[in-house]
C-alpha cells in the first residue's frame, strides 16, 4: 500500500514543497551555523538568491570531512538541549560521524521508514526481526520505529547468533525479516543446515534489505533460499541524511523511490561537481529540507547511481534511484560496516614491524564478508620464533578490531613482495563484484 | 657456538629454491637446512659456511634474514646419544624450540642444532656432561 499522499503528488506539488522548504532551510542554515554561512559567503551566496530549485546547484557541497571538521555538534543548528537522539557511524580518522535528531526529526525518520517499509508490503499484521547491530548505527532503530508505527510486531533481535535467531523465527512466526541481504542469505544458509527448509518451515515472506546493496543475483539467491513468492526488496540510507528511510524499492522492483519532500536529489559528475542530466549516471547528492538538528545541504553521498523521474506503475511519482553501481571513493561496506582502507592503512602504520605497503583482499565465504590484509615483515629480530611472528599478527589484528570493529585476517608476507604502485595504488582486491 | 640463518619465507611453490639458488650462485656451502609444515608462512633455519655474506645476499633479494647463534653437538654414532644429550637438556630445565642436524661433515660426526630459551646454558651443561660443541670453525 501507499503509505502517505506526499508520494503521488504531480511533479509541480512535489517541486513547489521542495523549493519553500528549501528556501526555510538555507535561510536557517545561514543563520545558525558558522561553518555553513563562511562556505556560503566565500562562494558569495545569500539565503535569498535560491530562487528557484534550479539555483540549489550554486549552494555549496557539504562532505563527510566537513562533519568531521565540526565534530561532534558543529553543523548542527539546534542546541543539545533539543536533541532527543545521537547516533554516530564510523569515519576515516578516529573521530566518527556524529549525527542528532530533534522530537521532530524522529518523526520525520519514522514517517521515511514506515513508507518504505509499506512500499515492501509491510502490514500491520507483519511479525519483523530486526537482524542489525543495534548501537550507535541507525540502521536497526531506524527501521524499529517505522515497523513499529506501521504495527508490525517489532522483535529487536540485533545481529549475531544465527541459531537463536532462527529459533525466534519459528517459534514467533516470523514474516518479515530486517537484515543486510549477505546476513539474511546467510541466516538461510544455516537454517538449512539446521534441518529447516526456511520456504516451508518459516512464515517469512518480506525481506526488507539495506546496510549494503544487494545485486540482482543476490535476490535470485534469496528467493531460492527463501521461497519464489519472498518479497525482496531494498533500502537506501545513511546516517549522516537521516539512517534509512531516504529512498526504497516498491514491489515493481524498478529503482528505490526517494521521499521527495524531506530529500532532494541530484546528480552530479564526482570530477567536474556540474550537475548533470535527468537520466544520466553519476555522483548522487542529496540536500535534508525538512531536518532541525542536522539538515546537510548538498552531501555528497559518493554512490553512484541515476535518477528516473517518470511515475512508476506501483502509483507513486516519486523519483526512483537506480540501484547502486558503485561509489566514488574506495569505501567498502564489509558486514554492514563502512570500511574506509585509509583507516586500515593509519592502523598499520602505526605497527614498527612491518612495512609501509598493504594489500587488502576481501571476498565472499559462505555469504559473510571476508577481509584478508597482508603486510610485509620489515622487522627480522622477529624471526626467532613462530611465537614473535604469531603475536605480532595478532596484535595487528585486534588493533584493526578496535577500530572498525571487524575481524580482519592478517597474513605476514615476504619484504617487498607486495605490488608496487607508479600512480595512484590499487590496494583493495573487492572480489565481490557479482558474487552472491 | 655456531651462526644458523633464519629466512622468512612464504609457503609457496619454490620458495625454498630461491633460497637455495642464491647460495648456489655466490658458491656458499649449504651445510643444514630445516623448516616445517606451516600454513602461510614459514622460518627456514639454514647453516652455511659464510654466514654474513649469505644474510647480506639473501637481504639484498628481498629476503627477512636473521644471523642467529645456534647450539651445535656432535654426536657419536653410538646407540642413545640423542637421547643422552636430550636427557641432559632436559634436566637441566631446558626446553627445546627446535632441534635438526648437520649430516654432511667431511669425515666426522653429525651435528644435532638444538635451539632453547638459554643457549648459554645449554653449552654449558652440555659441556660438564662430556659433549662437544662444535664452533663455527669445526663445520
Ligand atoms: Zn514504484
Amino acid at each position: 500500500m501507499i503509505w502517505a499522499k506526499e508520494e503521488t503528488l504531480s511533479r509541480n506539488e512535489i517541486e513547489e514543497i521542495q523549493l519553500s522548504r528549501l528556501q526555510e532551510v538555507v535561510r536557517r542554515i545561514y543563520e545558525k551555523v558558522p561553518a555553513y554561512r563562511k562556505k556560503m559567503d566565500q562562494q558569495g551566496i545569500k539565503p535569498d538568491h535560491v530562487k528557484s530549485l534550479s539555483d540549489l546547484k550554486n549552494m555549496p557541497f557539504t562532505t563527510k570531512q566537513d562533519l568531521r571538521d565540526n565534530y561532534p555538534f558543529g553543523l548542527f543548528t539546534v542546541s543539545k538541549k533539543e536533541l532527543v537522539r545521537i547516533h554516530a557511524s564510523s569515519g576515516t580518522t578516529g573521530k566518527p560521524t556524529v549525527v542528532g535528531y530533534t522530537r521532530n526529526d524522529m518523526k520525520i525518520w519514522t514517517e521515511c521508514v514506515s513508507r518504505i517499509a509499506a512500499m515492501g508490503g509491510t502490514t500491520d499484521d507483519d511479525v519483523a526481526q530486526i537482524c542489525f547491530g543495534y548501537g550507535m548505527f541507525t540502521g536497526a532503530l531506524g527501521l524499529h520505529y517505522g515497523l513499529e508505527n506501521i504495527g508490525a510486531s517489532v522483535c529487536p533481535t540485533s545481529s549475531g547468533n544465527t541459531q537463536k535467531q532462527i529459533m525466534y523465527m519459528k517459534d514467533f512466526g516470523t514474516t518479515l525479516l530486517v537484515a543486510t541481504p549477505s546476513y539474511a542469505l546467510h541466516i538461510g544458509e544455516v537454517a538449512r543446515q539446521m534441518g529447516f527448509d526456511p520456504a516451508k518451515d518459516l512464515k517469512v515472506k518480506i525481506g526488507l534489505f539495506g546496510g549494503e546493496g544487494m545485486t540482482e543475483a543476490m535476490r535470485q539467491e534469496m528467493y531460492k533460499l527463501w521461497g519464489q513468492d519472498m518479497k525482496v526488496t531494498q533500502n537506501y540510507g545513511m546516517s549522516e541524511l537521516i539512517g534509512p528511510g531516504v529512498s526504497g524499492e516498491c514491489l515493481e522492483l524498478c529503482g528505490m523511490h526517494i521521499n521527495e519532500d524531506h530529500f532532494i536529489a541530484e546528480i552530479i559528475d564526482p570530477e567536474t561537481e556540474e550537475v548533470l542530466p535527468p537520466g544520466e549516471k553519476g555522483e548522487l547528492v542529496i540536500s535534508c529540507i525538512t531536518k532541525e538538528a542536522l539538515p546537510l545541504i548538498r552531501y555528497r553521498t559518493r554512490d553512484i547511481t541515476r535518477l528516473m523521474y517518470e511515475p512508476c506503475k506501483c502509483g507513486r511519482t516519486t523519483v526512483r534511484m537506480e540501484n547502486l553501481s558503485g561509489r566514488s571513493d574506495d569505501m567498502l561496506i564489509i558486514r554492514g560496516v563502512n570500511v574506509f582502507p585509509s583507516q586500515i592503512e593509519e592502523v598499520l602504520l602505526k605497527v614498527p614491524e612491518i612495512g609501509a605497503h598493504y594489500e587488502i583482499i576481501v571476498d565472499r565465504k559462505d555469504h559473510l564478508d571476508t577481509m584478508e590484509i597482508k603486510v610485509e615483515l620489515a622487522d627480522e629480530s622477529l624471526l626467532d620464533s613462530y611465537a614473535k611472528l604469531g603475536e605480532l599478527e595478532h596484535r595487528i589484528k585486534s588493533k584493526i578490531r578496535v577500530i572498525l570493529g571487524i575481524d580482519a585476517s592478517i597474513k605476514l608476507v615476504a619484504p617487498r613482495s607486495l605490488k608496487r604502485f607508479e600512480g595512484k595504488a590499487r590496494r583493495v582486491t573487492d572480489l565481490r563484484t557479482n558474487m552472491l | 657456538m655456531i651462526k644458523q640463518l633464519s629466512v622468512f619465507v612464504q609457503n609457496e611453490v619454490g620458495s625454498l629454491a630461491g633460497v637455495t639458488s642464491i647460495l648456489k650462485e655466490n658458491n656458499i656451502n649449504l651445510k643444514a637446512i630445516a623448516s616445517f609444515d606451516t600454513p602461510e608462512f614459514a622460518i627456514l633455519r639454514i647453516v652455511v659456511d659464510q654466514p654474513d655474506k649469505a644474510k647480506i645476499l639473501l637481504a639484498e633479494n628481498g629476503y627477512a634474514v636473521k644471523i642467529t647463534e645456534a647450539v651445535a653437538v656432535e654426536l657419536e654414532d653410538v646407540p642413545g646419544t640423542l637421547n643422552g644429550m636430550l636427557t641432559v637438556i632436559a634436566e637441566a630445565n631446558l626446553g627445546i624450540n627446535y632441534i635438526y642436524s648437520i649430516v654432511i661433515r667431511h669425515k666426522k660426526a653429525p651435528l644435532i642444532i638444538v635451539n632453547t630459551d638459554n643457549l648459554e646454558k645449554t653449552v654449558t651443561v652440555l659441556r660438564e656432561n662430556g659433549y662437544l660443541v662444535a664452533d663455527q670453525e669445526d663445520l
